[in-house]
């Protein structure tokens, strides 16, 4: 469904890769927790690194660093540039 | 007039911005913890006294936002709603301002007057970040005080502020949404006008059209009309937007927070690796992060109980002497010996907080202080979502290794409901400083060192099967896991001490007192010589199963009160403190099995009890007893083949 050219989720992202959000594919609560957060479709995330056999995603976006489950990470599409 | 010289004030910000420390500067010692009504969560509140003034604070639970996804953000903005504070100070990390200006766009919309405090200055200043605090507070029209917590700098400004503001408006500039929205919040807001709810007119209209649950229920009450014309509205935005209307207002605010954010921060010379980003990669890549981890635990564990075992001997000598001097001057009667069951109760709990589980904190809340704790709920993030929780309970378990009570309330870090109750049944299979003391005692000096760090993976290895098997037993979607990521900083030896206090207390508040009560009862009943009868009745268990003696199942009653008694009791039973004169290498171990797993002691009782009700405190009580039988007996065959 999602397979727009360049569209990947944010889990595809390499360590130290920077990307724009274009959509997150939760739920209302999920989407609206993460927008609380600052993460939002529009805004710049840059993957700090990752762990072990799919395990959470550190991230960097609107100027705060946050881990983020695998499972969630996963469900953030994003454009790389 | 004393009501002039009064003022109630509000502490509100996100986890990690210093809103603690903030909290424990202006109170002090004049601080009391308690619960929200009906709830198991902590409500700190304390008293400043300044320039006459009585000024009342209260420390709000750390959330990230005011919805209701939550307990803690529910009573939040009641709390400021309802109990109209005087001025809510809102405490913001400086270093990760748009996030922080998410949250206080919120606040600001329920039109209570508000005080920025941008803390940690320092911090975001050795990063390179530049604020512009004018700026900001001509934004928002909100007084704008930058602070440093934890040197206190910047907090007398705060209260100053708080003085000048008192009984004035708050008069905030609003944040004001797209066209769209403005719209519909506008026409809301002409028909709430007339419904006269204890709430602010516009606050309301958004939250209806951000389909907030209770209050959408609170207007349907009052008038259905009004909700079904926020039903028309809120499909018309979805339809412009094609996202669900709430998360379109969610992100407006967000991308209002990043605008206001670029106008007056400025970032400079951010090329160089800084010193915590070196560290974070040290401590969190895949190649170096998990070995720094098992040093840093293994290191702390070791140096905690080395120091433990030095000291507690040393109380163990002084005790003995009391012990004594009791005998001689008061006698061993009936009355004399009860009395001494309750002095002994709370020596031994000395012998346990302060070698042990005092020092065990402290290490913690260093690493937790410095940064690192959030480093293990990341790596262990994945290994604990096998279990059906996610990374932030591996800090329940290490706080459990050094008593499962504040292991177990440390539980309501937890999201919802289902992943406490996990993370408080598996730290109650944690072997805790008492279980550890036997571990080490028996295991450690009788049989060697490397079987009893065998027992302790075997714990890990049984905490990971029990966490498995309840995350299927209890149905429901894991949550996942979102946790800030603090950056490294020098700890701070005044926070360190409050937050080893609050551990240290609940200790002493909730562990000691049942403690001591049930000490003086079993000693009365041991005195009254029911206990043989009671060895003998057990013995079916521990002596045909377990083939352990049968003064084993004196033991195990002693235990369940405190687990290191097992240790004391054999040797008083016994007659001797050389247990391999009595005990084979076999039933040192299996014992040591049978004490880590088979009921928690009564203090962690209590606070299932109190957390989750008798029903479930039993079930685990009952459960756990059954299974420590069941595999101490199994291993205790299987040793069969070993020795």
């Amino acid at each position: 469904m999602n397979s727009k050219k360049g569209r990947i989720s944010l889990t595809k992202l390499e360590d130290g890769q920077t990307a724009i959000i274009v959509s997150v594919q939760g739920g209302k609560m999920l989407t609206k927790r993460l927008a609380d957060l600052g993460i939002t479709s529009g805004k710049v995330v840059k993957v700090i690194r990752k762990t072990l056999f799919s395990g959470p995603v550190q991230v960097e976006v609107a100027g705060s660093r946050l881990v983020l489950g695998w499972g969630l990470s996963s469900k953030i599409l994003v454009e790389t540039r | 007039m004393t009501d002039e010289k009064k003022i109630n004030i509000v502490l509100a910000g996100q986890g990690n911005s210093g809103k603690s420390t903030v909290f424990n500067y202006l109170t002090g010692l004049h601080q009391h913890i308690g619960n929200w009504a009906g709830k198991t969560i902590e409500k700190r509140e304390g008293t400043l006294f300044y320039k006459g003034y009585t000024i009342d604070v209260l420390d709000l639970p750390g959330i990230y936002s005011l919805t209701t996804y939550s307990d803690e953000e529910v009573i939040s903005r009641e709390h400021i709603i309802h109990q109209n504070p005087d001025c809510v100070i809102n405490i913001i990390d400086s270093t990760n301002l748009e996030r922080s200006l998410i949250f206080t766009l919120q606040l600001l919309e329920l039109e209570c007057p508000v005080i920025l405090a941008v803390n940690m200055i320092d911090l975001a200043k050795k990063k390179g970040i530049t604020i512009d605090f004018k700026k900001l507070q001509d934004i928002l029209n909100a007084p704008v005080v930058p602070t440093v917590a934890s040197r206190g700098r910047g907090l007398t400004r705060v209260i100053d502020k708080v003085i000048e503001l008192k009984g004035e408006k708050a008069g905030h500039r609003i944040h004001r949404y797209g066209k769209e929205i403005e719209n519909c919040i506008k026409q809301l807001s002409e028909l709430l006008v007339d419904i006269n709810l204890p709430y602010p007119v516009r606050w309301v209209a958004i939250k209806l059209l951000e389909k907030d649950n209770d209050i959408s229920r609170l207007v349907a009450g009052r008038s259905p009309q009004i909700l079904e014309k926020a039903g028309q509205l809120i499909e018309n935005l979805e339809e412009i937007h094609g996202h669900d209307s709430s998360v379109v207002i969610a992100d407006e605010r967000s991308h209002t927070s990043s605008q206001i954010t670029r106008e007056i921060v400025k970032i400079t010379s951010n090329r160089k690796l800084s010193i915590n980003d070196r560290l974070d990669a040290l401590t969190t890549q895949k190649s170096t992060g998990y070995l720094f981890m098992i040093l840093i635990l293994g290191g702390m564990f070791l140096s905690v109980f080395s120091f433990g075992n030095w000291l507690s001997g040393l109380f163990d000598s002084v005790f003995r002497e009391w012990h004594t001097w009791w005998n001689e001057n008061l006698g061993t009667a009936f009355l004399s010996a009860l009395g001494w069951s309750a002095v002994e109760s709370v020596l031994a709990l000395i012998q346990i907080a302060f070698p042990y589980i005092l020092p065990f904190y402290v290490i913690l809340y260093l690493l937790e202080d410095w940064g690192y704790i959030a480093r293990i709920s990341f790596l262990m993030d994945k290994l604990m979502h096998k279990m059906g929780i996610h990374g932030k309970g591996c800090i329940s378990f290490i706080i459990g290794f050094g008593c499962n009570v504040p292991g177990c309330l440390s539980c309501r870090i937890m999201e919802s409901k289902r992943e406490r109750f996990i993370t408080a049944v598996l730290v109650t299979l944690v072997p805790c400083s008492a279980v550890s003391v036997i571990v080490f005692g028996l295991v450690g000096k009788y049989v060697g060192i490397w079987w009893a760090l065998g027992l302790y993976l075997f714990a890990v290895a049984v905490i990971f099967i029990a966490g498995k098997i309840s995350s299927k037993l209890l149905l429901g979607e894991p949550v996942e896991l979102i946790m800030a990521m603090p950056d490294y900083k020098t700890p701070q030896l005044k926070t360190i001490l409050y937050q080893t206090w609050d551990s240290l207390k609940e200790f002493v508040f909730i562990a000691a007192p049942i403690v001591i009560i049930s000490g003086v009862v079993i000693q009365a009943i041991n005195l009254a010589g029911w206990m043989p009868a009671i060895s003998s009745f057990m013995s079916p268990v521990t002596v045909t199963w377990l083939g352990l003696p049968a003064i084993t199942g004196i033991l195990l009653i002693f235990g369940i009160l405190r687990k290191e008694l097992i240790l004391v009791m054999l040797a008083a039973y016994l007659g001797t403190t050389s247990f391999s004169d009595v005990l084979t290498s076999q039933q040192m171990i299996t014992l040591a099995i049978v004490s880590m797993f088979y009921i928690p002691c009564v203090a962690t009782i209590s606070v299932l009890w109190k957390e989750y009700g008798w029903k479930k405190a039993m079930a685990i009580c009952v459960l756990e007893i059954g299974f420590a039988i069941l595999l101490a007996g199994i291993v205790s065959r299987l040793l069969n083949f070993v020795f």
